[in-house]
């Protein structure tokens, strides 16, 4: 590090500052901003080019403060393109008539780590969304799930139905084998963590062990934690020819979040919203209708007259309706406060959100508080501060697959409808004699839950060290940290059926305390060249970044519980766990980019990096990035039709690191004679690992028709994964079984189409629809080991596996030697978790004061293994049990169709998972605000989330995964929570 | 807006730039202790650590050991209805063959290895460690840690036989050649020689181990009485080479005691302490779908009279599974938290008299016949007093007196008599030896 250097360096640019500065005089300049019709418009943006700026108020009136005589303004607001104008003390008045931006090309998106591009620049298919298409339709219980259906190239898949969250959100395909594929977010600056702690429930219900490995407690992810409402706008850049910049962090690519600010025109409004609603259960499937000879064919002659008594007694349940009928009360209040000056910008929100979840005494809570100040000391320096805190709880139920008969899905089809579970007039459950376990007990008396206190903390410092007509200097330092705290809670009490007389452990309190702080700092210069009049420039930023991430997880099982205690220490036996994560990058970051009159813009940069979690913690792992821009309308005009067509392309690289741990070859407690050794473990960490290499090219072109009216976006992408990490086997006598080694490669290949219009645009009526498309294929390319199956639960049932020039999402399993089909090895292919495509249809209408939104989601093809219905179907309890559907020669009823293929084929459990879901609809209405004297803005709503669905998939959700956010393991369901659709109505005020 | 107002922003400026430039240190697992710590400078607590982790490991599916050895060698069956392969394929039941892949043959070999690689970390942690002052302490863990690598070498050689063993396995990414393939003394020999080494190690290590040992040591827990344990394993070992001079030479060395208890020894421990091990060959009497029972002959074969047979228990049902069947359970082990013999003198009076017999001191070998006879509550050996005849009444002594200790396979393979174990069903075979693990090709 060359200190010296630098430090002359900045001493040079601070005198120049200087110098500049005093020099200056000052003058104001003022005007009014007005759309097409003449109307003002409020709340618009002028920027000062070289420092300053201001909004308009309510009527479009600005009034702005310039140093020097003479400026340039750039007025601009959302929806619209931006307008330079010239002003000077002695022409110190300029009105400004905002033209509508139909295609959004006007829209700033990010290109590098301290620089932003226009749209009509990118060189990449960056999708994004504003808060309205976020939130504006209807009521969004997290941020993630509020994505659904809105970016071409992204798959998310929403766990359960538990309340609290936990999505897998996938751009572009599965980017590694291991772990969690899920991207990394950026909430303005600040690397968001997104891990999902366990609660250990495992403990109770064995899920992992038998058959699979792989936790099932159905654990949320963090990224639930951040409040849609506070969201300004998410862009994505869902590969490494966008997502270099991050380097080895942006393998999965990345989501970058920026939160709404204050506006800044001397104005202050205040915004309040309530909304209530209700969610029930997504689909109902009903329940087997039973009669004698069923039973008997069932349970035995001897159980026909327990069911006679019951029905007799009309002690006949629809426990579908008992356990999940309930309405749970959906409440959403909002306040936000937003204001400023040119010096001062202020936004504080407040969200308060409680949802009862379709289960009884499931539900989640939510409070956050949110402050973000702008503040401009002095003309050269603009900071940015934002500060959140976040609370919630989530009672998730117990669901999902067990080993123990324990968690409500699986006592849930193990109980025919004649079971009586219900508790006696004191208060006592009785045993469910079909199961281990009587779910309404279960349901009634057990807690699980998720505690999460987050403090998010980021500034940003924009300072001006140089500005002149030709050259410009910028120093961008940016720093951030996010702390949380998780706590689970699961408590099992002693008086459980599967907990008292010798069946369980006397209760049972696990307790889990998982920390986690990350940091992350960063600075960058970014020097703008401009060269002659023609508005050709060369801009460079170079700097550097830091980020470092500390978890802690902590878990205690106590059991043997004392009465109805929950505290640990009032246990006969207690055993614990604890796990710690460390992780140190640096890196830096540099990058070129050349504009020649916007008609063609060039970009390359690199990205270098070192971790604490490579083998070698100091080397560097570059990551190139290079990308082109073709305006080919702004060279040659093309005619009044055509009014945009840009060609692009872009090339980069990013890193993925392997499992925490693979570095170590550990040693393990074990214990001989009353004293604890240390023994080698059986897995040898790597020394040598690296990360896994993405490449990605992603070329496309963007067509704008009719003055932009249509629009058409079109990408092509290859995605290629290098050294892909994997547990391969070693030669025993080495001392190990397994070790890590960079294995495997994989490409991913796609199309992303989307088709933006704007057919009606008149004062009264406007009409905007997006129909967007894109699909996904995948196939591993290299494979240094033999292949394998993984992430479910073996052949028989249906599996995963990779094998060479195989899909990695297929899924296999065993069949009858005589069929025919795709096979690998000895297994069939039966299908693909992959959708075949997806289409998402959005349409916005407004005509006076009304507005309707709706968004229609299709995904097409896709297949899931569903183990729910093969469970339902070893209990006798699947609704379409005596149906005639599934068997090809029509004489078996279905279940007992489906259970004659249990070790013979895996076909009857892998199933197409393919839907049409409207996935939002809300219709709005504005009151006039001259009722309010125009003092007041008043709204109201009615809104739904998936109120229709359609899916042949035969279970509740064709959207789930009892494994959670794994990359290769999603789309296997067994008795999961269900999904909810939920009706709201939403009074909004704003002042 | 003057200078200072710059400089204090120029200056965190710098020290966040000067910061991001500087090395990233290694971070050290947070979550266990690293195999670099414990080797590079290792504490005195840490070496014991590792001394007791190498005498878990030698643990460590010691039960598919047995149960494989056994039913191979005729003495047990193992029935399991969860898994057929211990009645198929150990027992070589129609076209089945044991398996390279399969857990009976791979589990044994990995854990014998995985004991040897903490043994190979106990010998490099004791080379760089600062906590050990003397050479004498060194020597001594250095003699531990090579015994022990020994037995497990021995252990492996008697499942792969002339398949080889890889004895120098210290660097994981570089492991050594094959020794004995093809010749499987050569394998004998190099264990052979790695406890000579251990040897003389013990005999210059002072007069007390620098780590204390497991209750399965008590009386062999110095560096002198654990040298016995080693020239106890040298004269099995050499009786697999037909070295009878050899055999009576570390004998001398031994604990070996003519007129000593027969279960003087060195043993696995086992308890019923929490995270502590059971012993993996008990089941309760009258187990069934999992147990593990005699195999018949072994009774009907005994002499009357003969106290070895409480090794056999009679079931109140006959216990069947895949065509075969026996009346008696394995009670070589008295309760799940039974020791489990590494070597005992029982075997070492049999190894005298096999070395005597074979040198043709036919006296003192039917007197140490005797001896064990005795301790068995039969009368002298009355038989004809040839070599053959009393090699043939040597082999049955070890077959009665070492049952389910893993030795009936070993002797009948040693002695070309593989071929005289009983058959149970037709189409049945007696391995010779294990495949090598798949994962070692």
């Amino acid at each position: 590090m060359k200190y010296n250097f630098l430090r002359k360096s900045l001493m040079l640019f601070a005198l120049l500052v200087v110098g500049a500065q005093a020099a200056l005089a000052q003058f104001t300049a003022t005007g009014r901003v007005t759309d097409a019709s003449g109307q003002g418009i409020a709340g618009a943006t002028i920027a000062v080019v070289g420092g300053g700026g201001a909004a308009t108020d309510v009527d479009g009136n600005y009034r702005v403060k310039v140093d020097g005589a003479t400026a340039t303004l750039v007025v601009s607001y959302v929806g619209y393109k931006s307008v330079t104008v010239q002003v000077s003390s002695s022409a110190a008045t300029a009105d400004v008539t905002l033209e509508e931006d139909f295609a959004g090309l006007d829209e700033v998106i990010v290109s590098g780590l301290a620089t932003n591009v226009k749209r009509s620049n990118l060189a990449n298919a960056v999708s994004s969304i504003s808060s309205n298409d976020l939130v504006g339709t209807t009521v969004q219980s997290s941020m993630d799930a509020a994505l659904y259906g809105k970016l071409t190239g992204v798959n998310i898949i929403s766990n359960s139905g538990a309340p609290g969250g936990g999505t897998t959100v996938k751009l572009r395909g599965i980017t590694t084998l291991n772990g969690s594929s899920q991207p990394l977010y950026i909430v303005d600056g600040v690397y968001y963590d997104n891990s999902a702690f366990t609660s250990n429930t495992n403990f109770i219900s064995k899920a992992a062990g038998q058959g699979s490995t792989l936790v099932q407690d159905n654990p949320s992810n963090r990224v639930a934690d951040l409040d849609p409402e506070d969201i300004e706008r998410i862009e994505v850049l869902k590969g490494a020819s966008a997502a270099a910049m991050y380097g080895s962090r942006a393998g999965a690519g990345v989501v970058i979040i920026t939160t709404k600010r204050g506006r800044r025109d001397g104005t202050s409004q205040v915004n309040f919203s309530q909304s209530i609603g209700f969610q029930q259960q997504l689909k109902k499937l009903g329940v087997r209708e039973w009669d004698e000879a069923k039973v008997e064919a069932g349970f035995g002659a001897s159980e026909v007259p327990v069911f006679q008594a019951a029905k007799n007694a009309g002690k006949l349940y629809n426990y579908e309706d008992e356990l999940y009928g309930n309405k749970g009360l959906l409440s959403t209040t909002r306040l936000s406060l937003n204001g400023g000056s040119d010096k001062v910008g202020y936004f504080a929100g407040f969200t308060r959100k409680t949802e009862e979840g379709i289960i009884k005494n499931t539900g989640y809570e939510k409070t956050s508080a949110r402050l973000n100040l702008d503040l401009k000391p002095y003309s050269w320096a603009d900071l940015q501060i934002g500060m959140n805190y976040v609370t919630s709880n989530a009672d998730r139920g117990f669901f999902n697959n067990d080993n123990t008969s324990t968690t409500m899905g699986i006592s849930f089809v193990s109980t025919p409808s004649w079971a009586n579970l219900f508790p006696d007039d004191n208060g006592n459950y009785p045993n469910n004699p079909y199961a281990p376990s009587n779910f309404l007990q279960t349901r009634d008396l057990i807690t699980n839950s998720e505690k999460v206190d987050r403090i998010l903390g980021g500034g940003i410092g924009n300072f001006q060290i140089w500005n002149n007509e030709r050259n410009s200097l910028k120093l961008i330092v940016r720093g951030g940290l996010d702390q949380y705290t998780l706590e689970t809670q699961s408590i099992f009490p002693r008086d459980l059926q599967f907990q008292k007389d010798g069946n369980g452990t006397n209760g049972a309190s696990i307790n889990s305390v998982a920390t986690s702080r990350g940091t992350n700092i960063a600075a960058f210069f970014v020097h703008t060249l401009n060269v002659g009049d023609n508005n050709t420039t060369f801009r460079t930023q170079a700097g550097v970044t830091q980020e470092n991430l500390d978890q802690n997880y902590t878990n205690t099982v106590a059991t043997q519980l004392i009465g109805s205690q929950t505290n640990v220490d009032q246990a006969g036996s207690i055993q614990s766990a604890q796990t710690k994560l460390i992780q140190r990058d640096k890196g830096f970051f540099a990058q070129e980019e050349f504009n020649y009159q916007e008609k063609l813009i060039a970009t390359v940069g690199i990205r270098g990096d070192k971790s604490s979690r490579n083998g070698d913690p100091n080397k560097l792992y570059y990551y190139p990035k290079a990308s082109l821009a073709l305006n080919i309308h702004k060279f040659t005009d093309l005619g009044t039709t055509l009014s945009q067509l840009k060609l692009r392309g872009a090339f980069g690289q990013s890193g993925n690191f392997g499992p925490f741990g693979a570095t170590y070859t550990p040693l393990n407690p074990i214990i001989i004679d009353g004293s604890t050794g240390s023994l080698i473990g059986t897995t040898a960490g790597n020394e040598d690992i690296g990360p896994e290499r993405q490449t990605e090219i992603e070329v496309g072109a963007d067509l704008g028709l009719f003055k932009d009216r249509l629009t058409i976006e079109a990408t092509y992408y290859i995605k290629k994964i290098d050294d892909l990490i994997l547990q391969v086997n070693r030669p025993s006598s080495s001392g190990f079984t397994a070790g890590w080694q960079n294995a495997a490669d994989l490409e991913n290949k796609g199309v992303e189409i989307a088709l933006d219009a704007t057919p009606v645009a008149s004062k009264r009526f406007q009409w905007n629809t997006r129909l967007s498309m894109w699909f996904n294929r995948a196939k591993i390319t290299r494979l240094d080991v033999p292949a394998f199956n993984v992430g479910a639960f073996g052949a028989t049932l249906g599996t995963y596996r990779i094998d060479t020039l195989a899909s990695p999402t297929q899924l296999v399993g065993i069949g009858p030697s005589d069929q025919t089909g795709d096979k690998s090895d000895q297994f069939f292919v039966y299908g693909d978790a992959e959708p075949d495509f997806q289409l998402s249809f959005n349409n916005g209408l407004s005509f006076g004061n009304f507005e309707f939104n709706a968004l229609l989601h299709w995904k097409a093809g896709g297949e899931n293994v569903n183990l729910s219905t093969l469970l339902s179907d070893i209990f006798g309890t699947s609704p379409d049990y005596d149906d005639t559907t599934t068997d090809p020669s029509g004489s078996l009823s279905n279940g007992a169709y489906r259970l004659s293929q249990l070790g013979v084929s895996a076909q009857a459990w892998v199933e197409d998972a393919s839907y049409v879901r409207l996935r939002e609809v809300g219709l709005r209405y504005n009151l006039p605000s001259s009722m309010f004297n125009d003092r007041a803005k008043i709204r109201i709503g009615v809104s739904a989330r998936n109120p229709l669905n359609f899916f042949k998939y035969n279970s509740y959700d064709p959207e789930v995964s009892n494994f959670g956010t794994n990359a290769i393991s999603s789309n296997v369901e067994v008795t999961p929570f269900p999904s909810a659709k939920s009706y709201f109505v939403t009074l909004s005020a704003t002042f | 807006m003057n200078l200072k107002h710059i400089s204090k922003i120029v200056f965190p400026m710098l020290l966040v730039i000067g910061f991001s430039a500087c090395e990233i240190e290694k971070i050290e697992d947070p979550n266990n202790p690293s195999v670099g710590a414990i080797t590079g400078n290792a504490s005195l607590s840490e070496i014991q650590n590792l001394v007791d982790g190498t005498e878990a490991a030698m643990r460590i599916n010691l039960g598919f050991y047995y149960d494989g050895v056994g039913a191979i060698g005729r003495e047990i069956y193992r029935f399991s209805t969860s898994d057929p392969r211990f009645t198929s394929d150990l027992l070589g039941k129609g076209s089945a063959v044991l398996d390279n892949n399969t857990f009976y043959t791979t589990n044994p070999y990995a854990a014998r290895y995985r004991a040897i690689k903490n043994a190979n970390l106990l010998l490099e942690a004791v080379d760089n460690t600062k906590a050990l002052t003397s050479d004498e302490q060194r020597n001594a863990a250095r003699g531990f840690a090579n015994t022990i690598k020994a037995y497990q070498l021995l252990l492996v050689w008697v499942q792969q036989y002339d398949n080889g063993i890889r004895v120098d396995v210290a660097d994981p990414n570089n492991l050594g050649p094959f020794v004995g393939q093809g010749n499987q003394q050569e394998g004998l020999r190099a264990i052979g020689t790695l406890l000579d080494q251990g040897n003389t190690q013990l005999n210059s290590g002072g007069s007390e181990f620098p780590f204390g040992l497991s209750s399965g040591f008590n009386g062999f827990d110095t560096p002198s009485s654990f040298g016995k344990f080693n020239r106890a394993l040298q004269a099995r070992v050499q009786a697999y080479l037909e070295s009878w001079d050899d055999v009576l030479t570390a004998l001398n060395g031994s604990f070996f005691d003519l007129t000593g208890g027969n279960n003087t020894g060195v043993y696995h421990p086992f308890s019923t302490a929490g995270g502590d091990e059971l012993n993996p060959q008990w089941f309760p009497l009258g187990a069934t779908g999992e147990s593990r029972v005699v195999q018949p002959s072994w009774v009907t074969d005994a002499e009357a009279g003969d106290t070895r047979l409480s090794k056999a228990t009679l079931r109140t049902d006959t216990e069947f599974q895949d065509g075969l069947q026996s009346d008696y359970d394995l009670t070589v082990y008295a309760s799940n938290s039974s020791s489990i013999p590494i070597i005992r003198n029982e075997e070492l009076i049999l190894l005298y008299a096999e070395a005597k017999i074979q040198k043709n001191d036919l006296v003192a070998g039917a007197d140490a016949l005797n001896t064990i006879r005795n301790s068995a509550g039969l009368p002298d050996y009355s038989g004809a007093n040839t070599k053959d005849a009393l090699i043939d009444e040597m082999l049955k002594q070890r077959r009665y007196s070492l049952f389910g200790e893993g030795h009936r396979w070993v002797d009948m393979r040693r002695y070309n008599r593989l071929g005289t174990l009983p058959i149970d069903r037709p189409g049945d075979d007696v391995w010779v030896k294990y495949p090598r693990p798949a994962n070692e090709d």
